[in-house]
């Protein structure tokens, strides 16, 4: 069972041997090869040269030391040419001869490339001194130069104005009367309050557009509710009924369904009512009835105080798409005191009933979904910023 | 595995009940975008209830209504456009009518006269809702006074529909400024917040500054050159009484202010060239020195409560404005924008300072908070300096300059959201305007 933990042991304990003790069998190092050299004077050379003439055995050993000669030359060189000269093919000599002539002279040449130095030329240099020369400053002169015609430009503004009186004097009564706040505007760099009360009739402008659809269920709801509005016009009041029966019919099956779903007998019969019934709302629809709403919220005329408190409403809608005016109800607030909140409260029953005065146009196959409404009045958007 | 199907069954099953769940109750949604502008209403004539009160009665409608379309906020509806009209003050009100011309507020009113007394009540209908906004009031006083009880009305109204106090029924004492800039007139004169019944309160034979209402409004600060250098006097507006405050010699004492008890006064004083704040009090004229600084250091204004006070100083080597504690110590800075900032008035709600900024060759009048957060400037031109708060800390009145040698002061109103800016009826020229408190 243990022989492999064995062989493992072994093996890791040979090698932290080997990593401790291997140094005993690294090899030594080679020692270093010395080679005597003698130093010869002239007469000693000469002798040995008088003798290689003659024996050879000795020469070996002389030529195995010549090599090395030529690298110490450098020293020796200046001395030995005088001595070789008159001898002859001997090497050492011809790297004088070349001293005096002019060939080696293209080799420094090659030196010469060195002259690549040309990074001290660096022409660049002159580069740095151009830009000092550019006249951009004068190009920031000219503007202020400009700005001085701006007082010579006055007296033209006033032949101009002297001209306008020929206009229709009675118009420009009416635009006189007009220009006083234009003026005040024009001085006020808050030209975002200026541009809330513009978008303000493009956003009451929408509520009529979306009146009009709604014509044939509010005669049917008319008849629903005929007491709080003396409109009761007693035209197609049998017509109205079949159709709110439809709906009726359809809330009927989808509350059994639900029963049937839900597998409790006695639970259908009373949640069916309070459950809102009917295929939900659209994104679409949702959007345009809290358009609706918008349009006619004006929090114009509300406290500081009342713009930071979010009220929620809860009002009974008739099938009409008309809001139940008694039951608009605060639900809830935050953000302020009670009075704000009553202040925040009454703006959005206003903007309730006015913008559903004719009815807000929602299906009315599924009444059911938007019979009850929570609508919550968040008016952080519209602070004074 | 089994386990993992049947979480995952369960969870879809939750999610499902959740759904159903949301789906049920009403139809919520959420409305964060509405329209800003005048709320629009309709004033038909009030009623005469008496033989001669029928011209006072057209008076005080109108007075109302400009009074509500004067504040920037309401929209008065014509009288050619009403379908019906209002021939009793106790008859049932047509909201049919109303509604049709789109008037989202209906005031009615009557006027009867009684030799020298005069009484109004009115009623404000939310026609919409087809209620009454609160329940009819009736003012009493004289004749003379019928301005003022116009000004209640509106006042009523103002605050039943906007949730905060009016601003009517309140008083402005200015400089009246006449003659050319080379050699202007200048003297105190009080009148209604809107220009009417003024009243001049000194003569031009000095140079008179910075008036100030006291919180109860029947004394007036003001700085006048009287004795050939600067001191501050005190002025009983009833008996037009007045005395100086008294500050030791070759001192220049400017820029009063009352404290919110109305016994202080918070002033600053020149004295070898230096330039500090101190406060003094009425009675006994005991004086305490606040700042003590080789900078200039003037504009003095209380908060509502009275435990601090904002000013401006050049410390910082330019005019900012700080906020000290009414008993002195370390003065915070509070403004970093870019300019001049000058002539500090704490708000009455205490939650904005106003202030006079010059930056760039423009002054503004503008607004912020406490810590100088939420700059707001509300105006520009080429002067406007001296901002005032209007009693319910809504509105701001300043003084606007305009250029040339021909140039000459008047007042001007702003509401704080930079809407409705408009000058001020004035006979004549004026500047250092003061609001007084809603009168009692």
């Amino acid at each position: 069972m243990h022989t492999g933990h064995y062989i493992s042991g072994a093996g890791h304990l040979g090698l932290i041997a080997f990593l401790l003790f291997g140094g005993v069998f690294r090899p030594d190092p080679e020692p270093f090869e010395m080679q005597e050299v003698s130093v010869l004077s002239a007469a000693e050379f000469d002798a040995l040269v008088a003798a290689s003439q003659s024996a050879e055995p000795p020469s070996e050993a002389v030529q195995s030391e010549t090599p090395p000669a030529p690298a110490e030359t450098p020293e020796p060189e200046i001395q030995q040419p005088e001595l070789i000269e008159p001898e002859a093919p001997e090497p050492d000599p011809v790297p004088e001869q070349p001293a005096p002539t002019p060939p080696p002279v293209p080799e420094v040449s090659e030196a010469a490339p060195e002259l690549p130095e040309p990074p001290a030329e660096v022409a660049v240099i002159a580069p740095e001194v151009a830009p000092v020369a550019v006249p951009r400053p004068v190009d920031r002169v000219a503007p202020e130069a400009v700005a001085q015609p701006d007082p010579e430009a006055r007296p033209d503004v006033v032949e101009q104005e002297a001209a306008t009186p020929d206009a229709p004097a009675e118009k420009v009564v009416d635009e006189a009367q007009e220009a006083t706040a234009p003026e005040e505007a024009t001085t006020e760099i808050v030209t975002e309050a200026a541009e809330a009360p513009k978008a303000a009739p493009n956003q009451s402008a929408r509520p009529p557009a979306r009146r009009p659809t709604p014509p044939a269920p509010q005669v049917a709801e008319a008849v629903e509710t005929p007491d709080p509005t003396p409109k009761p016009d007693p035209k197609p009041t049998p017509k109205p009924d079949p159709k709110p029966a439809e709906p009726k019919v359809d809330t009927d099956a989808v509350a059994a369904a639900l029963a049937e779903a839900l597998g409790g007998e006695d639970k259908p019969a009373k949640p069916a009512p309070a459950a809102p019934t009917g295929p939900p709302l659209s994104s679409g629809e949702k959007e345009s009835l809290r358009l609706a709403v918008s349009a006619c919220w004006n929090v114009g005329s509300l406290s500081s105080e009342a713009l930071r408190t979010t009220v929620v409403v809860s009002v009974q809608m008739n099938q009409d798409g008309t809001p139940q005016t008694n039951t608009i109800t605060l639900t809830g607030s935050s953000g302020g005191s009670q009075a704000a909140a009553g202040q925040a409260f009454e703006a959005a029953r206003r903007a309730i009933i006015r913008c559903g005065s004719r009815g807000y146009q929602l299906p009315v196959d599924k009444f059911g979904q938007w019979q009850n409404i929570e609508m919550t009045f968040n008016p952080e958007r519209m602070r004074i910023k | 595995m089994i386990l993992r199907v049947v979480s995952i069954c369960l969870a879809l099953i939750c999610a499902v009940a959740g759904t159903a769940q949301a789906q049920q109750g009403p139809l919520r949604i959420e409305i964060t975008e509405g329209v800003i502008e005048p709320l629009p209403f309709a004033v038909p004539s009030f009623q005469p209830e008496s033989g001669d009160a029928g011209q006072m009665a057209v008076d005080l409608a109108r007075v109302v209504s400009e009074d509500l379309v004067g504040s920037g906020l309401f929209r008065e509806i014509p009288a050619s456009a009403f379908i019906s009209t209002v021939s009793d003050f106790n008859a049932p009100v047509q909201y049919a009518d109303w509604k049709a011309i789109n008037a989202q507020a209906l005031i009615t009113g009557a006027v009867s006269v009684s030799g020298n007394t005069l009484n109004v009540k009115f009623r404000l209908y939310d026609v919409f809702s087809g209620a009454e906004l609160g329940s009819g009031l009736q003012f009493s006083g004289t004749v003379d006074g019928w301005r003022r009880m116009a000004h209640k009305v509106s006042d009523a109204v103002y605050s039943r529909i906007t949730g905060e106090g009016g601003y009517f029924d309140s008083r402005v004492v200015y400089v009246s400024e006449t003659g050319p800039k080379d050699n202007r007139q200048k003297r105190l004169a009080v009148m209604d917040y809107d220009g009417a019944n003024v009243r001049y309160l000194t003569d031009s034979a000095s140079i008179v500054l910075a008036p100030r209402f006291s919180p109860t409004g029947d004394r007036i600060l003001y700085t006048s050159y009287e004795s050939g250098f600067p001191r501050i006097y005190v002025l009983d507006i009833g008996s037009v009484q007045r005395r100086v405050l008294e500050s030791a010699d070759g001192t220049m004492s400017f820029a009063p202010r009352f404290s919110p008890s109305g016994n202080t006064v918070i002033y600053s004083l020149t004295q070898g060239g230096n330039t500090d704040i101190y406060t003094m009090d009425i009675g006994s004229g005991q004086s305490v020195r606040l700042t003590n600084t080789p900078a200039i250091e003037t504009a003095p204004s209380y908060s509502p409560d009275g435990s601090r006070i904002v000013f401006e100083s050049d410390r910082s080597g330019s005019q900012q404005l700080y906020v000290m504690s009414a008993s002195g110590g370390e003065a915070q800075r509070i403004s970093f924008g870019e300019g001049r900032y000058g002539t500090p008035v704490w708000s009455p709600r205490g939650d904005l300072v106003a202030f006079t900024k010059q930056n760039k060759g423009r002054f503004h009048i503008g607004v912020m908070r406490l810590d100088g957060s939420e700059e707001r400037l509300l105006t520009a031109s080429f002067l406007d300096e001296g901002p005032t708060w209007a009693p319910n800390g809504r509105v701001i009145m300043f003084a606007r300059e305009t250029q040339g040698t021909g140039g000459s002061s008047s007042l001007y109103s702003v509401d704080i959201s930079g809407r409705n800016l408009k000058p001020v009826r004035t006979q004549e020229g004026g500047s250092d305007p003061s609001w007084s408190p809603l009168q009692n």
